[in-house]
């Protein structure tokens, strides 16, 4: 059953994300885009802002929905761990989340149903800052939450172990804010998130700019196009370097993690970054190395020179270790959307309009395939990476976890639901949006 | 006086004016399809804030009563998971029917149709969730067991047909539909009388003077609506959803000092300490932000009507 209880989980939070980070990316799309038509006077830009604005409430309404499934599956299915939650400052995080979401809530409502009672362009347009404000604050705020799980602050852990996961004391409601994992984790978060989104709500509008004979239509689709494009550059890059950074933190915070992400088998220094290959006793057997590289970028980040391996760690603490593989799909699979996004700078330098090129937009939609793939693996990676674990060194995801077998069929209606309701909303996103060229066909 | 279980109240009493007003119209979707033009002028923009106020209560809720957080999911299991799915559903269905194009069996009315019988159901759900928190019926706190066969007693039954009816009542009041004049008084007043016998059923120790608050001001809203001028103050969406979050709150009575039947005192499981601290300064800072977006709102939307011309 805690199989199951895994699975159950994995997978719901696996088609959540898919829903917010097309959310994230909207907001961010819609704001530039009307900021755009205002200064330009362009109104292919503000019919943009609009339609999307239609696909924003769609997206809030069963991204928010989906949110509070979530909710509660994690009190069925972890409640030790939601009761340890509710004692300590991580609660602070998730009222601070809500406060975000009201923000979020009445920006949209006043966004979208009062557009043209506002006489003031930009009065309007700073509405939709407020709108992302409390879209990616709701994303900061929970994003904190997992940071607190990897590197847990802000109660007295050793006294709450000792007592048998019965007494919080020592709470810092605060500390959850800002623990040794936050910065780093919500910032690569947050810029990995806008740029997976950005990619999917991209394919889209490549693959109607390929289709599409309506010069009216072309026009919006490439303006989305040029904006998302930008988005991507710049996400990409920051991505980057803010997942290099992240590697830093782990390996001050969690070298066992960290160990288990980059194969080290033993501690040792001028490791290799090795990829593909199976960890088997002492030795990392297979795939193939780049010499140096680990220990470079290790020494860049942090200063240590010794590097952890797993033999240093009792084997019973180890996660699994397909998440070298996992993370080594998602190295490759991002340096390759790297390449990609280099190859569209330049050509945009050089002014060869790639958002209108029809080679780099049928390459654009394998591309977006390829970034929510590797945005699910980072996740994996985090996640399974930090297992055996739900809260780092405090308490096992078997000592929080639900396994009563009455969650059996709950848990299968919530993955026939999720089944439904991911694809339904997708469709109806590439509906409401085409609703206008629909209509004058 | 315990500040914590009274932002929690109060936080509940906004999602559940919201959530009734929300039944109100799901009812006349249903049953006079042709007034919707007045009903969705309200729904479309408010449907979004009901469910964040949900979330509102629910967090303020584990932050207020971590101990009760893992006790009330396991007890009301199976019907959170039906609320959950329905809420899914009812935020589906309308996001969808908003802005839907008709094509095929697909249209905006099935999918408004959709959306008003699950916030019915969804209503119906809540109301066992409370009528139990309330009286106790159907919960063993020493198993940490529901049963809604033992829950199903003339309390709870009276206690739903007393609020449906009253939700039912004062549809034609909230939106404002003259043709349903006639109805407002016998449903409202029969919703009061089944609501107040209800509780009585529950626990005698439940009715006490405080009781004439709620009534006195439920009874008054039915009564001025039955001429225009007074009509006019009683139909206006912010005084009447001002009043029924006075109303709703006032009910606290219900469930505090004990809620589940006696049997449960709040201020024993209420969080203290650190935490309370910070409860009280997250709460500050959220419902400063909450109050001048509301303002905000209020001065737009009295402005100029809803309903986005989209190209």
């Amino acid at each position: 059953m805690l199989s199951f209880v895994r699975f159950l989980f994995a997978f719901t939070i696996g088609s959540h994300i898919l829903l917010v980070c097309t959310s994230i990316a909207l907001v961010v799309l819609i704001s530039v885009a009307e900021f755009i038509s205002i200064r330009k006077h362009d109104q292919v830009y503000e019919a943009l802002a609009r339609r999307l604005a239609k696909v924003f409430v769609i997206s809030f309404a069963v991204g928010t929905a989906s949110g509070i499934v979530m909710a509660v599956e994690l009190v069925g299915l972890f409640p030790s761990f939601m009761t340890l939650v509710a004692s300590t400052g991580a609660i602070v995080l998730l009222y601070a989340e809500v406060s975000a979401f009201f923000l979020e809530v009445l920006a949209l409502v006043l966004y979208v149903y009062y557009w043209n009672a506002f006489k003031g362009r930009y009065t309007h347009w700073i509405l939709s800052i407020f709108m992302a404000t409390g879209t990616l604050g709701s994303a900061v705020f929970i994003t904190m939450v997992n940071a607190w799980m990897n590197t847990p602050a802000g109660f007295d852990i050793s006294g709450f172990v000792s007592s048998g996961f019965t007494t919080v004391s020592g709470v810092q409601p605060y500390a959850a804010f800002l623990t040794a994992s936050t910065a780093d984790q919500v910032f690569h978060v947050l810029v990995t998130t806008i740029f997976a989104g950005s990619m999917v709500i991209g394919a889209y509008f490549a693959f109607w700019f390929i289709r599409s004979r309506d010069a009216e239509d072309r026009a919006m689709y490439s303006r989305a196009l040029k904006i998302l494009g930008a988005i991507a550059v710049i996400t990409i890059i920051v991505s980057g370097l803010t997942g290099s950074k992240e590697m830093g933190t782990l390996l001050v915070n969690q070298p066992l993690k960290y160990a288990a992400l980059d194969g080290n088998p033993v501690n040792g220094t001028n490791f290799p970054d090795r990829f593909f290959g199976t960890v088997v006793g002492n030795s990392y057997v297979g795939g193939f190395s780049i010499p140096g590289m680990q220990s470079f970028l290790a020494q860049f980040e942090t200063g240590i020179a010794q590097l952890p391996g797993l033999s240093q760690f009792p084997a019973s603490d180890w996660p699994p270790l397909f998440v070298n593989l996992t993370f080594n799909l998602m190295t490759i699979g991002g340096v390759a959307l790297g390449v990609f996004f280099l190859v569209y700078f330049l050509a945009l330098v050089t002014r060869r309009r790639p958002y209108e090129s029809r080679r780099v937009l049928y390459l654009w939609i394998p591309a977006a395939v390829v970034a929510i793939i590797v945005y699910q693996l980072g996740w994996a990676t985090d996640e399974v990476g930090r297992q055996p674990w739900i809260v780092y060194n405090v308490m096992t995801v078997a000592q929080a976890a639900n396994t009563s077998d009455a969650l059996l069929v709950p848990g299968i209606i919530i993955v026939a639901f999720y089944l439904m309701v991911v694809p339904l909303t997708f469709y109806l996103y590439a509906r409401v949006f085409r609703r206008k060229a629909e209509a004058m066909a | 006086m315990n500040g914590i279980f009274e932002v929690n109240f109060a936080a509940f009493s906004v999602f559940a004016a919201l959530l009734i007003t929300e039944i109100m119209g799901a009812v006349v979707l249903l049953i006079a399809w042709p007034a919707r033009a007045k009903v969705l002028d309200y729904l479309v923009p408010v449907w979004e804030v009901t469910g964040t106020f949900g979330a509102f209560w629910v967090v303020t809720g584990d932050f207020a009563y971590p101990a009760l957080l893992v006790p009330v999911a396991s007890l009301f299991a199976p019907l959170l998971v039906v609320f959950v799915m329905l809420w899914v559903a009812r935020s589906a269905a309308i996001s969808f029917a908003e802005f839907i194009a008709k094509r095929g069996w697909l249209d905006e009315g099935k999918l408004y149709r959709a959306y008003a019988l699950s916030t019915i159901v969804i209503g119906v759900v809540v109301l066992v969730l409370l009528s139990s928190l309330v009286g106790g019926q159907g919960v063993d706190l020493a198993t940490g067991s529901f049963s809604l066969a033992s829950w199903a007693t003339a309390g709870s039954m009276a206690f739903i047909l007393g609020t449906l009816l009253l939700g039912v009542g004062f549809a034609p009041v909230f939106f404002d539909l003259p043709s349903l004049k006639g109805y407002v008084l016998p449903l409202a007043g029969g919703g009061v009388v089944l609501s107040v016998f209800s509780y009585w059923l529950m626990s005698s120790a439940l009715v006490t003077w405080w009781m004439s608050v709620p009534v006195l001001l439920t009874l008054l809203a039915g009564v001025l609506y039955l001429w225009p001028k007074t009509a006019r103050v009683v139909t206006n969406k912010g005084v009447f959803l001002a009043v029924l979050c006075v109303i709703i709150f006032s009910l606290q009575f219900l469930v505090y000092p004990a809620a589940v039947g006696q049997a449960l005192n709040i201020d024993a499981v209420t969080t203290t300490g650190a935490m309370a601290d910070a409860f009280t300064s997250v709460t500050v800072v959220g419902a400063s932000l909450l109050a001048v977006m509301l303002i905000l709102y209020v001065r737009i939307a009295s402005k100029g009507p809803s309903g986005p011309d989209f190209p």
